[in-house]
């Protein structure tokens, strides 16, 4: 491409954005509007999706012993343990520790074990961590056939109900984030068209005269990814703003509230948000002009 | 330089426009389709731009197979040819000295030969001093002369002109006409379909009729032929 014929395309995609200028300006707040719900909901379904692998995350496998063994034979069962596969961290919960615990959450009502004396009714037992939550389920059934288990507990139904609610989550929320990509490309593909509607004896007169199909396209391109880019800059301030506020409110009164921190998050939808108004810009452009290619 | 062999164009909906025709002129010619309208004088021009394909047959044009033209190629084919309406379809938006310019431009020639071309060819049409000037504040004759200069900026072999005067005056109509005959005297072949029967008559050129679809007659120093 020679250097006349860039400048060429860039002058008639600025004139153009120029001339229709209040087509352009409404091209503009769609995009922006259109990437600011996607935006928003993206930040919305990120961090269900994170909070539900925070979840996922905590979820143990609790092993409790029989209360017969020798201390060989736990130390035995910790190594077995430690073998399994997907296994990352093994901690020894003596029965001693096990009751101190258990009296630290009864809290102010501990006078209730004071009828147990001396005696402590607690197991030994091992808390087992797991590198994937889906892992809990064989790995538990695994510890359970161990001589020297009593049982290996990790709140069966809650974590299956856990795994279905965070898969909807993150199909529900692809579903969504396509639908409304693909709702703001209509847009931008109807109001690109109109610009190119304007200017169709232009493209006709461009055929005629042996213009190739690219040298059309390119100045509709360029205007339609610099509205693309333009939109999304003026997305992308609101909702870092809105992002920043919402994390300082839950970092000071719901900690314990897992959001994604903003760094590097924000950078990474501000990146998507950018590139997704770009690729709309440009394939609403490509989409608008075909029709008007056929001459 | 434009040959029709045997050129069949049937549309979707079955109607023939062209039936069976077969047509031949050679470089340097000035020719005249003349015919009632729906005799397929628009579908014949479209053919020829490879706007459409024909049905059966095949057209060659400056030595380009039009049936075998693979549809990047057509941009560079259409480079060979001009073509002025009967609408000017001049763009408002432009000066004339732009519109000329613009069909070089769309084509990537240089600055420098833009500039000297666009010149050359509004000095032709005689407007080179209304270079500055906008469609809208000259004259159809004017108009229509700024399209031509377009029409022949890019030197094409062939001229193609679709009632080029269907929107002028007698008067104009003359002066348009002398600056396409010094045009053809340059040695572009020049194709033009018209409804004009007085200048058909005087300027005793070739002449081919179309009615239905066929080439009825095929005169070398013809007349209109038709009462209008």
């Amino acid at each position: 491409m020679k250097i006349s014929t860039a400048e060429y395309f860039i002058t008639e995609s600025l004139n153009s954005i120029r001339r229709n200028g209040l087509m352009s300006l409404a091209s503009l707040m769609t995009v922006a509007l259109s990437l600011l719900i996607l935006g928003v909901f993206i930040i919305l379904v990120m961090n269900l999706n994170h909070m539900a692998s925070v979840l996922e995350s905590q979820v143990q496998v609790t092993v409790y012993l029989q209360d017969s063994l020798k201390d060989v034979e736990v130390r035995e069962i910790g190594t077995r343990i430690t073998k399994l596969p997907g296994v990352t961290r093994v901690n020894f919960i003596a029965k001693e520790e096990a009751m101190n615990r258990f009296k630290k959450r009864l809290g102010e009502q501990q006078g209730l074990l004071a009828e147990l004396g001396e005696a402590n009714p607690l197991p030994n037992s091992f808390e087992v961590k797991l590198d994937r939550p889906d892992r809990v389920k064989p790995v538990a059934l695994a510890i359970a056939q161990l001589k020297g288990v009593e049982a290996a507990r990790y709140g069966q139904e809650v974590v299956e109900q856990l795994f279905s609610l965070t898969r909807m989550v993150r199909i529900f929320g692809m579903v969504l984030i396509l639908f409304l990509g693909l709702a703001a490309l209509f847009i931008i593909v109807n109001t690109i068209r109109l610009t190119v509607f304007a200017r169709r004896r232009e493209i006709g007169i461009m055929k005629y005269v042996g213009a190739t199909d690219w040298f059309i396209r390119w100045p509709f391109i360029i205007e339609g990814v610099l509205l693309g880019f333009l939109g999304a800059c003026i997305a992308i301030l609101p909702l870092t703003q809105f992002y920043s506020m919402l994390t300082g409110q839950v970092y000071e009164s719901l900690a314990f509230l897992p959001l994604l921190p903003k760094y590097p998050f924000m950078g990474y939808v501000n990146t998507f948000l950018l590139c997704a108004g770009i690729g709309i810009g440009a394939l609403g452009s490509v989409i608008s002009v075909k029709k008007f290619l056929k001459v | 330089m434009i040959h029709l062999n045997e050129v069949t164009k049937v549309f979707d909906d079955g109607f023939v426009a062209l039936s069976n025709v077969s047509l031949k002129i050679g470089k340097g010619e000035f020719a005249f389709v003349v015919g009632p309208s729906g005799a397929g004088k628009s579908t014949l021009i479209k053919l020829l731009f490879r706007e459409q394909l024909v049905s059966a047959g095949e057209i060659i044009v400056n030595g380009r197979n039009l049936t075998e033209l693979q549809p990047q190629e057509i941009p560079y084919f259409r480079r060979s040819l001009g073509i002025v309406f009967q609408d000017f379809r001049l763009l408002p938006d432009k000066n004339c000295y732009e519109n000329v310019a613009f069909a070089m431009r769309v084509i990537e020639a240089s600055r420098r030969d833009i500039q000297r071309r666009v010149k050359h060819v509004l000095d032709l049409v005689g407007l080179l001093p209304k270079a500055k000037i906008y469609p809208a504040q000259l004259s159809g004759g004017e108009q229509q002369r700024v399209a031509i200069a377009r029409a022949i900026v890019n030197n094409p072999a062939v001229l193609i002109a679709d009632e080029p005067t269907g929107n002028l005056d007698p008067e104009t109509t003359w002066e348009t006409m002398r600056i396409f005959e010094r045009i053809n005297q340059s040695g572009t072949t020049i194709l033009m379909v018209t409804h004009d029967k007085p200048i058909v008559d005087q300027m005793m050129k070739r002449v081919i009729a179309l009615e239905n679809g066929r080439i009825t007659r095929d005169e070398s120093k013809g007349v209109y032929g038709y009462e209008d």
